[in-house]
This record gives structure tokens, C-alpha cells and sequence, in this order.
């Protein structure tokens, strides 16, 4: 049985300071189509996460939970409803201006890994810091990439590398510069459970560090109890939830 | 408040992401695994631009050469002519604006040879100074001209010789003199032809001349200054260029009993050959742009289609879409940059090596290395037409979707289409602009745009068609591998817009270049000299007719054509007496630079005050068309006006349009004429032909002669010899020497031609066939999954033929049929040619097109089964 970390309380953050969201969302709909072929994947959904908490979105494939991820991190449109991020409510932003609140507040780990083919391993560390226009910082991704066990395949391609070894780097990029928020959609879905554990590890390791608030897409039940809240959505809905608080 | 500062550390405006170092930083990487394929990207640039080059540079070398060849026509940048002596400050003033000016005086006169007790019009020449400035005079032996500037005699026309039965160093008699004969001429100084006035040439010292006593006729005599000029031209360039002293002299020295010629003027027995092969050019130039871009922009949409998740991943990761774009922006930079280069230096290489073969065969200097102006300024514009037509797929990296990194999403912004449209517009506007810049014409240049664009509008419409009708025609009873191959048609990411857009209008294009080349040939041999009368007999009198014909006939010599000729001179038009226009004309020039500007009402005095000699005959010769009203019918009103046939031009000269009633003088006897019709002339064959023509029935009693035109295969000496003893009235005028470099100029401008169409077609098939391997990515993937799903590689292979060959007929029918309509429009509306295709052509571009389609999928297909699939499935490409 795998231990069980548990990730910083709002408690925690209290006492720092005031409690303050880092993700706020009011009545989101999303609808894909055009008229008459309209399909509604997201039903009003309300939902707020504290900073630094921890929070598993599980349910069927196919009940909506990649479209909330998306919406959450400014990636798409919602057909109606608000998403705040960090207090700034995304709908007012423009694409650029979301891509530059991504790029300080957020992270991501994908599924599908989703590095840069014709970037080394480093260099696609390097990238969300080189978009910071922070230049320089080479020692801070070779530290991270030896964190993640990778130090000595800084010169790979993505193509030269595992699916798992590929996930730690795309672990490296989310962290190299500490996101307030991490969005994972399902990142171990695409692994075998050996290689998944130690990734899952990284991930909360990494997390409980820098005190980043996660939002943790999966399917895998027993990787969605790590979590402090535990969301189930169903049919574009939030039907449960469970959390439980580490105190 | 917005807590985050929009403006960022990062560069949010196209040009600050070009001027971010980031942004090559990441242009450099994402190069990495698609090199070679950049490189078709870069190699249809670099073919593009050195078609471009080589057409530009050998259109301006071959032109100077023209505009060289046409001043040995004239033999002066400027020929001014005058019935009274140039008043010598005038001279002075002139000599001043001139590098070298050369007098020349001239008159007819009988000249008698005594030892065969009989005479003969000549017209007698007599030059001093350099002329002709351009071109030599070449005489038997070889130094008599230069004689006859230090001593007294006379050069004449080897068949004057022949004809009285004379040699070198005989005396005739010139007026009050006696002058031994010091030569024959080989090769004369230029003149005007036809209208010299039907005496053969004669020359004399000016000295000479005076002491003949043939001046005092002053009213025979006609003075000329020939000009060479400062070669500094005027702002028009090519053919057209004109030295800046030329305009200055003709607007200075208005006065209204000057003539003044130009080579260009000199040109007109060209025809219409300079004139189409300029257009030719045009569309050349046109089709290797479009060539070049259209590999331009099928290389960067297959780039960035592959870069679509790339894209996606850096979006999410906070960059600014115009970064993304920057960095995508300054591949195509530099590889257009690099494509624009290496396409200059082909160009200029291609062109060298172009007039290296054709040294031999061009009678003129001319430079291996093309002018570095044109090399720039072809480059330059080459370079940005293909960045243009970059732009147009490279504005979709802007549209990618973050979300893409979740999902694989066609999102498209909903300005798109607009830009698109924008892009479009300044795209036709580019290339209308460079067609014009050339020297083109601006209507010309906009009407070969709009005609481009509506191909591509046509073709993206049949792609569109085709996308929806194979959609519904396919049937599950179909063989699977046909349904496979067909459906790949209209499935999402199908080359069916690709493949039309490339194959099909690179067939189109290449193909009305291979028509229309023929429909110039076609015409150019139309007007080959070689056809044209070479010998014209003139003065013949109606009872000599028979006699002349008899003496043809002898000879098995042909009378190509003979007409009757009437000399008159206007004396009113409309009612307003010659005297009163010609004051009226005077008014005017006192302010200048009235003469040349044809737009005010002015009639040139020369065409008022010159001798018409006009003839009458019932129908249109070959080389007229009636623009204006119709050909006389029925007999002509005895009492009435007499109905007339006037020439286009001079009747837009002379202000007047049928219906107009003119005066004509002939020779004494008034005749009131009422234009009947207008005929448009082509001037360039040496036929004969007439500003003004009447019906038969009017001119019969005036006094009249004869002209017969014939073709000597060699020379005409014993001809005239003959004539002369029957007929010694008959003068004989040679053209040999006109027509042989008339001909020469069209036969060059059939070579280059031929050459610079090859070196399009040459250009254009490799851009079409990087163009089509394009789309490989995707039907790689597809075949190798359905490969591991147990498909045979036949199967595979079948599936790609059925696709490759489906849309490869469809794309060269398209084209072709498009050709046909294009090749149409331009022979009847622009290069009078026959509109017919010829078929065997179009089999041949459809057979080429469609081939080129089927090769490239059957070596795709080859390429499936060579790739391991893991390789494939893992995204490797
Ligand atoms: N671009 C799209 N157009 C239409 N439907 C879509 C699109 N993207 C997602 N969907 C639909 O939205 C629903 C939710 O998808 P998704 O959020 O990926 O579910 P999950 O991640 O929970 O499996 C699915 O039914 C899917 O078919
Ligand atoms: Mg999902």
C-alpha cells in the first residue's frame, strides 16, 4: 500500500494568511456544435479551490472532465458561466493575455505528454522560463531534470525517451518555475502501473514543495484518494464530493 | 484591476517577436527534424526566382539588342528632316545637345550614263560627318566610301551598274557634272523605305552636290541631321527609352516643318512581334511567380500542419500567438532569403549560359552578365511575392488552439476568411504591380491577375464540387480498395484542394505558357520577311502592265501583288481649308509643347501637308481589317461624295471618323470624298498598302501608275537590267536589306522564345511534384495502420494509386480545359492568333500532369512498405 502524503491544508494556508482562492468557478456551461446538432458537455458547474489544496476530478470517460480542465486553464471558451484564476476571471482576458497568466500561474502535465518532438529534453524545460524572458536559468532545469532521474538524458529527444521518462519531463517543465496551480489530466493514463508509481510520487512530492494547488483528472481511484477533495462528475455534472481534511 | 501587465516581458507584435532573439532561437530548433523538407520549401522559392531572373535579364538584353538592331534601322538616336535648310544657329543649338551630328542633303535627280546614252531617277544622297552613327556602310571595294570623302565621284547600287552596262571607275553625269564612279554598295545607310521615294539610292559629296547645280531646286531637295545621343534614357526604360536629348530636341525645336524620326518609329515594321513578345514575357514572368509561390505556400502549409501541436504545447505554456507565429515567420524569412539568393545567382548563371549558346547566332554584343539592377529588383520583388503567399498558411499558426494539447481540434478564428480575403487582394495587387513595373501596361497587367484569380477561383470551386459529389457517388458495392482510394477524396485532411490547386493550375499555367507559344510562332512566321515581297517595280504605266508581267513570267519570278496608284493632296477636311488648320497649328506652338501631345486637337502638319498615294480596288487586301463602317458597296454616286476608305491611324491624325467629308486635290482636279470606312493596317509586311483607298470608277482618268511587287531569290540586278531596256521608265526598289534584318530581329525573338518557355516548364514541374509529395505525412499514418490491421502492401499500394490517379486526372482535366480558355482569350484578344489549341499538346499536358500525379503516389506507396510502422505510430516522421 502506498503511503499517503498528505497535501498542505487550508488550515495551513490560514494561518499564512487570509484564505484566498486560487480557482473559482461560477455556473460554467460549455456546448459544442452549432445548432441543432448541439451537444451540452458541461451543466453548470460551481466549483472552488483553495490555494495549495489538492483536488481529483474522476468519472466516466466521456462525462466532461478534460473540457473543465481546459476551461479552467483558459485553454478554450465556455459557452457561458465564469472561471477565476488566481482572482482574475478569464472570460475578460484575451488569448494572449491568458497565455501570460498560464505561463506565471500555472502548470500542466498531459496525458499524452505533450513535449516539443524537436526540443532536447532540457531545452523543453527550459521553455516556460525562456517565455518568462528569464534566460539563464540552465542550472535550475539540469537540477529539476536530476530530480526527476533524468539528469543524464538532458540531450535526448522526446522520441529517445520512454513514455515514462517522457512524463518526468514534462514533471520537470510544470515545476521548473513553481506554478500556483497544476492541472494533470490523467498523466499516468498513458503509463503501466510500475512505471506510473514513482511518477505519481514526483508529482505530489513536487506539489507538497512548492505548495501548488492541483487539479488531478483521473480514473485511477487510488490515485484520486491522494487528494484532499475527491470531485465525481457525471454527464457534464458534479455529482459527489468527498474530501478529507488531513486534520 | 488586471493583475497581470497584458504587455509582459514578452513581445505580443509581430514585429517585436521578429526582433526577439527567442524567437530565431526557436525557428533554428524546430528546424531541426524537418530540414529537407524546408528545403522543397526553399527550392521552389530558388526555382521561382530564377526563372524570374533569367526571364528579366534576357528580356532586357534581348531588348537592348532590339533597340540596337532598331537604331541601325535609323542609324541615329534622332533623324530630323525639313524641305528648307536648317538655320545654322539652330544647328549650333542642336550640335550642343548631341554627342555627334551628321548633315545629310538630298535630292532626285536624273542621272546620265553615257555610255549607254540613257538616264535614271535616282535619288542622290550626299552625308557628311559620322552617320549612320549605328551600323556601317559597306561598299565594293571595300574602300570607296572613304575615298569619296577625299575626292569627287559617286557610289551606286550595284544593279544601276548591271543595268547600263557600267563599271568601277566609268564617269556619269550628275547635273552639271561629271563624276567617275568609285564603287558599288553593298550595305547603304538606312532609309526610310517604301516612302524614300522609289529611286534607288546614290551618294556624292556635299560639294559635289552643290556643284551639280541641284540645289537650286530647293524645293526637290530635303535636308536631314542625324543625331547620336547621350545614352541617358528618360524614365521609361526598355524598348521604349528614349534618350532624355531626344525629348528635349523635340520639344525645343517644335517647329512645325521639322520631322522627326526615332528608332523606335523605325520599329513599327516589326509589327506587332516586339509587342507580343513583351506580353509574353509578361505571362511568363507571371506563371514562374505563380509557380514559385504556389510551392511556396503548399511547403509552409504542410510545415505548420505538422507544427500544430508544437504550437498548441507553447501556447499552453504562455507564448503570445504572434511569438508563435514570429518564430515561424522567421523560418520562412530565412529560407526565402537564402531560396532568393541561391535563385538569383541560378538565374544569372542560366542566363549567361543562355547567351553563351546563342553567341554565335546573335549579330549583336551583348553581356553574358545580366544588369544588377534587374538581378535586384527581380529578386526583391520575387522574395516578397513568395513571402506573401507564405503568410497566407502561416497566419494559421495564430489560430491554433491551446486546447489542442487535449484534444486534436480544427478551430478556426472567425476573422480568418477576411484575412484571407485581405491577403488575397494585396497578394493580386503585388503581382499587377510587378506585371506593370516591367513596362508593362496597367489594364494588361490587371486583366492577367484577374484572369489568374479566377482560375483559382474555378479550381478551388471544382475542389469543393468534388469533396461533396464523391461524398455521395461512392457505393458499398465498390472494390474496397477503390472506396478506400475514392473516399480519401473527401475525408477530413484530403488533398483534394491541394492537388487542384497545384496540379491543377500548374497544368493550367504550364500549359497556356506551351499554347500561347505556339500562337506567337504562329505569327511570327506570319510575318517573316521571307514571305514578303522583295522587289518593288514602280511607275509602271497601264499600257507597259503586260509587258512587265511578260518579263515576271520569263523569269518564273512571282507578281505577288500590283495595284494602281493615284498622288493627290488633301485640300479641306470638313469644310476647313489645309491653310486654315495648318495657321491654326502655328497659333499653338508658339506655347510650346503642344506638337507631341496628341491628347489636344492638333493635326500633325506633315500628315496635312504630305503626298497620299492612294489606289483603288474593290476588296480588302490580307493584311487590313475594317474597325469602323463598311466596305463600299455598289457603284459609287456619280454626282455625289465619293465613298473612301481611310487608315485608322490617320484618320485619328487627321481628327476625322466616317461620315466625314475631306477635299482631296488631285493633281489639279478637286474630289469631295466621304469616308466610308476605317482599316486598321498591319504595316509590318512589306505588302502593299494604302492610307487611302477609293472604289473603282473614280480614279481611272486620273493620271496614274503601276506598282508590282515580286520576290527575287537572289539579286535583283538582271531583273532590272531587263526591265530597263524594255521599260526605262520603271524604277526598281530593293528591300532585301530591310527585310533580311526584320528578320533577323524575329527569328531572335522566336529563339528566346522557345528558351525562356522551356526554362519555365523546366522550373515549374519539380515546385508541382514537391507540392504533391506534401501531403505524405498524413496517408503515411493511414496506410501503416492499415497495414497493421493486415492490409497487404498491394492493397496499400492500390489505395494510393486509385487516390493519386483519381485526383491527378481530375486536377489535369480541370487544367487543361482551363488552358484551352486561357490560350483562347489571349490568341483572339491579345496576339490575333488562331484560338484553336493544338490537340496533341493538350493530350501531351494531360498525359504529363496526370503521370507526374501517379508517380508521385506510387512511390509514396513504396515508401509504406520500406517504413517500419513503429517508427511511424510513434510519431517519428
Ligand atoms: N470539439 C468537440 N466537439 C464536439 N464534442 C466534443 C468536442 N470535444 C469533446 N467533445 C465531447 O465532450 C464530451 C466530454 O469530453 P471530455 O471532456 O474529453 O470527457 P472526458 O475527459 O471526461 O473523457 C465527450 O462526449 C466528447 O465527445
Ligand atoms: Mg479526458
Amino acid at each position: 500500500m502506498k503511503s499517503f502524503v498528505p497535501a498542505q491544508s487550508p488550515a495551513d494556508v490560514h494561518r499564512q494568511g487570509e484564505t484566498k482562492a486560487i480557482l473559482e468557478i461560477h455556473d460554467l456551461c460549455k456546448t459544442y456544435g452549432d445548432a441543432g446538432h448541439e451537444l451540452t458537455v458541461l451543466k453548470a458547474i460551481n466549483f472552488t479551490l483553495q490555494t495549495g489544496d489538492t483536488c481529483a476530478i474522476i468519472g466516466p470517460s466521456g462525462s466532461g472532465k478534460t473540457t473543465l480542465l481546459g476551461l479552467c486553464a483558459g485553454l478554450d471558451d465556455a459557452t457561458s458561466g465564469s472561471v477565476r484564476l488566481d482572482g482574475t476571471a478569464l472570460e475578460t482576458l484575451d488569448q494572449d493575455a491568458r497565455a501570460a497568466l498560464r505561463n506565471r500561474l500555472v502548470g500542466f502535465v498531459f496525458q499524452s505528454f505533450q513535449l516539443i518532438p524537436t526540443l532536447t529534453a532540457i531545452e523543453n524545460v527550459l521553455v516556460p522560463l525562456e517565455l518568462r524572458g528569464e534566460s539563464g536559468r540552465r542550472k535550475d532545469a539540469v537540477d529539476i531534470l536530476k530530480r526527476v532521474g533524468l539528469g543524464d538524458r538532458l540531450e535526448h529527444y522526446p522520441l529517445q525517451l520512454s513514455g515514462g521518462e517522457q512524463q518526468r519531463v514534462a514533471l520537470a517543465r510544470a515545476f521548473v518555475h513553481p506554478p500556483k496551480i497544476l492541472f494533470a489530466d490523467e498523466p499516468t493514463g498513458n503509463l503501466d502501473a510500475e512505471t506510473s508509481a514513482p511518477i505519481v510520487e514526483m508529482l505530489f512530492e513536487l506539489n507538497r514543495e512548492s505548495g501548488t494547488a492541483l487539479v488531478l483528472v483521473t480514473h485511477d481511484l487510488g490515485l484520486a484518494v491522494r487528494a484532499r477533495r475527491v470531485v465525481k462528475m457525471r454527464a457534464g455534472m458534479i455529482v459527489s464530493e468527498e474530501s478529507h481534511d488531513a486534520h | 484591476m488586471t493583475p497581470i501587465d497584458p504587455a509582459g516581458k514578452l513581445p505580443r507584435h509581430l514585429l517585436g517577436a521578429l526582433f526577439y532573439s527567442w524567437t530565431w532561437r526557436m525557428a533554428w530548433r524546430d528546424s531541426r527534424t524537418q530540414r529537407k523538407r524546408l528545403v522543397i520549401f526553399s527550392l521552389s522559392i530558388v526555382a521561382g526566382i530564377a526563372a524570374l531572373v533569367a526571364i528579366h535579364s534576357l528580356k532586357a538584353t534581348v531588348e537592348s539588342g532590339i533597340a540596337t538592331q532598331a537604331k541601325a534601322l535609323l542609324g541615329s538616336d534622332l533623324q530630323i528632316s525639313s524641305r528648307q535648310p536648317f538655320p545654322e544657329e539652330k544647328v549650333k543649338e542642336i550640335a550642343a545637345l548631341a554627342q555627334s551630328i551628321s548633315r545629310e542633303t538630298s535630292v532626285s535627280s536624273m542621272l546620265y550614263f553615257a555610255s549607254a546614252d540613257s538616264a535614271r531617277l535616282v535619288h542622290v544622297r550626299a552625308l557628311e560627318g559620322g552617320y549612320p552613327f549605328y551600323g556601317k556602310i559597306e561598299t565594293a571595294p571595300s574602300q570607296a566610301w572613304e575615298r569619296m570623302q577625299m575626292e569627287s565621284g559617286i557610289l551606286l547600287e550595284p544593279a544601276l551598274l548591271d543595268q547600263f552596262q557600267v563599271k568601277v571607275g566609268d564617269r556619269v553625269k550628275l547635273g552639271s557634272v561629271e563624276l567617275p564612279i568609285l564603287g558599288t554598295l553593298k550595305k547603304g545607310a538606312p532609309t526610310s523605305g517604301r516612302f524614300s521615294g522609289f529611286s534607288p539610292d546614290v551618294y556624292v559629296r556635299l560639294p559635289d552636290l552643290e556643284r551639280a547645280g541641284l540645289l537650286s531646286r530647293s524645293s526637290l531637295a530635303t535636308y536631314r541631321l542625324h543625331l547620336k545621343l547621350d545614352e541617358r534614357i528618360t524614365k521609361k526604360s526598355g524598348l521604349d527609352a528614349q534618350p532624355a536629348a531626344a525629348r528635349e530636341i523635340r520639344t525645343r525645336f517644335n517647329d512645325s516643318h521639322w520631322q522627326f524620326e526615332t528608332p523606335e518609329s523605325r520599329r513599327n515594321s516589326l509589327g506587332d512581334s516586339l509587342d507580343n513578345f513583351q506580353q509574353f514575357l509578361g505571362i511568363l514572368a507571371l506563371v514562374a511567380l505563380t509557380l514559385g509561390a504556389i510551392g511556396v505556400a503548399g511547403a509552409i502549409h504542410a510545415h505548420v500542419s505538422r507544427r500544430v501541436p508544437t504550437v498548441a504545447i507553447l501556447r499552453c505554456l504562455g507564448c503570445p500567438g504572434n511569438l508563435a507565429f514570429g518564430i515561424y515567420l522567421a523560418q520562412a524569412i530565412a529560407l526565402g532569403l537564402l531560396g532568393a539568393v541561391a535563385g538569383a545567382a541560378l538565374g544569372i548563371a542560366l542566363h549567361s549560359a543562355v547567351i553563351t549558346l546563342l553567341r554565335e547566332s546573335l549579330p549583336i554584343a551583348v553581356n553574358a552578365i545580366p544588369s544588377a539592377v534587374v538581378v535586384l529588383e527581380t529578386t526583391a520583388a520575387g522574395f516578397i511575392v513568395c513571402c506573401g503567399f507564405a503568410l497566407m498558411p502561416l497566419f494559421r499558426v495564430r489560430d491554433i488552439s491551446p486546447a489542442a494539447t487535449l484534444r486534436q481540434t480544427a478551430s478556426r478564428s472567425p476573422g480568418a476568411r477576411l484575412r484571407t480575403g485581405i491577403i488575397f487582394g494585396l497578394l493580386a495587387a503585388m503581382l499587377t504591380l510587378l506585371g506593370a513595373m516591367g513596362g508593362g501596361s496597367w489594364s494588361r497587367s490587371l486583366m492577367l491577375t484577374g484572369a489568374l484569380a479566377v482560375a483559382f477561383l474555378i479550381l478551388a470551386g471544382i475542389a469543393a464540387a468534388l469533396i461533396v459529389v464523391t461524398r455521395r457517388v461512392i457505393r458499398p458495392s465498390w472494390p474496397y480498395v477503390v472506396r478506400q482510394g475514392i473516399s480519401n477524396l473527401y475525408r477530413p485532411q484530403n488533398q483534394t484542394l491541394l492537388f487542384l490547386l497545384s496540379l491543377g493550375l500548374g497544368t493550367f499555367l504550364l500549359l497556356t505558357v506551351l499554347l500561347i507559344r505556339n500562337s506567337l510562332f504562329e505569327r511570327i512566321r506570319v510575318a517573316d520577311p521571307a514571305s514578303s515581297p522583295s522587289l518593288y517595280l514602280v511607275d509602271v504605266q497601264p499600257d507597259q502592265l503586260d509587258g512587265v508581267r511578260a518579263v515576271l513570267k520569263e523569269r518564273h519570278l512571282p507578281e505577288l501583288e500590283s495595284a494602281p496608284i493615284v498622288t493627290m493632296r488633301i485640300e479641306s477636311i470638313k469644310g476647313v481649308p489645309i491653310r486654315e488648320l495648318e495657321a491654326a497649328e502655328d497659333e499653338t506652338e508658339s506655347d510650346g509643347k503642344a506638337r507631341f501631345n496628341q491628347s489636344q486637337n492638333k493635326i500633325p502638319k506633315w500628315v496635312l501637308q504630305r503626298e497620299y498615294r492612294s489606289s483603288y480596288r474593290n476588296e480588302l487586301s490580307a493584311t487590313e481589317s475594317i474597325v469602323v463602317g463598311q466596305w463600299f458597296s455598289g457603284a459609287a454616286d456619280p454626282n455625289g461624295a465619293v465613298p473612301l476608305s481611310l487608315e485608322s491611324e490617320i484618320a485619328k491624325d487627321l481628327h476625322v471618323t466616317v461620315g466625314d467629308e475631306m477635299v482631296l486635290d488631285v493633281q489639279g482636279i478637286p474630289i469631295r470624298a466621304r469616308i466610308a470606312n476605317l482599316r486598321k493596317v498591319d504595316w509590318s509586311r512589306f505588302n502593299l498598302n494604302f492610307f487611302m483607298i477609293f472604289p473603282p470608277g473614280v480614279l481611272e482618268s486620273a493620271p496614274g501608275f503601276h506598282v508590282i511587287t515580286t520576290r527575287t531569290p537572289g539579286s535583283s540586278g538582271e531583273l532590272q537590267r531587263a526591265l530597263v531596256t524594255q521599260f526605262p521608265n520603271v524604277s526598281a526598289i530593293d528591300l532585301t536589306l530591310i527585310l533580311e534584318t526584320v528578320g533577323s530581329i524575329l527569328e531572335r525573338i522566336g529563339r528566346v522564345i522557345q528558351i525562356m518557355a522551356a526554362f519555365t516548364v523546366v522550373a515549374g514541374i519539380p515546385i508541382l511534384v514537391g507540392t504533391l509529395l506534401n501531403g505524405r505525412s498524413q496517408r503515411f499514418r493511414e496506410s501503416v495502420l492499415l497495414r497493421t490491421l493486415g492490409a497487404s502492401s498491394r492493397q496499400v499500394r492500390r489505395i494510393f494509386l486509385v487516390e493519386y490517379a483519381t485526383l491527378g486526372v481530375l486536377s489535369a482535366i480541370s487544367g487543361v480545359i482551363l488552358a484551352v480558355a486561357a490560350n483562347a482569350a489571349l490568341a483572339l484578344f491579345v496576339f490575333k492568333a488562331s484560338p484553336w489549341p493544338d490537340p496533341w499538346l493538350l493530350l501531351a499536358g494531360l498525359a504529363t500532369a496526370s503521370g507526374l500525379s501517379v508517380a508521385a503516389g506510387v512511390v509514396l506507396s513504396r515508401g509504406v512498405s520500406n517504413h517500419p510502422p513503429l517508427q511511424i505510430l510513434r510519431g517519428d516522421q
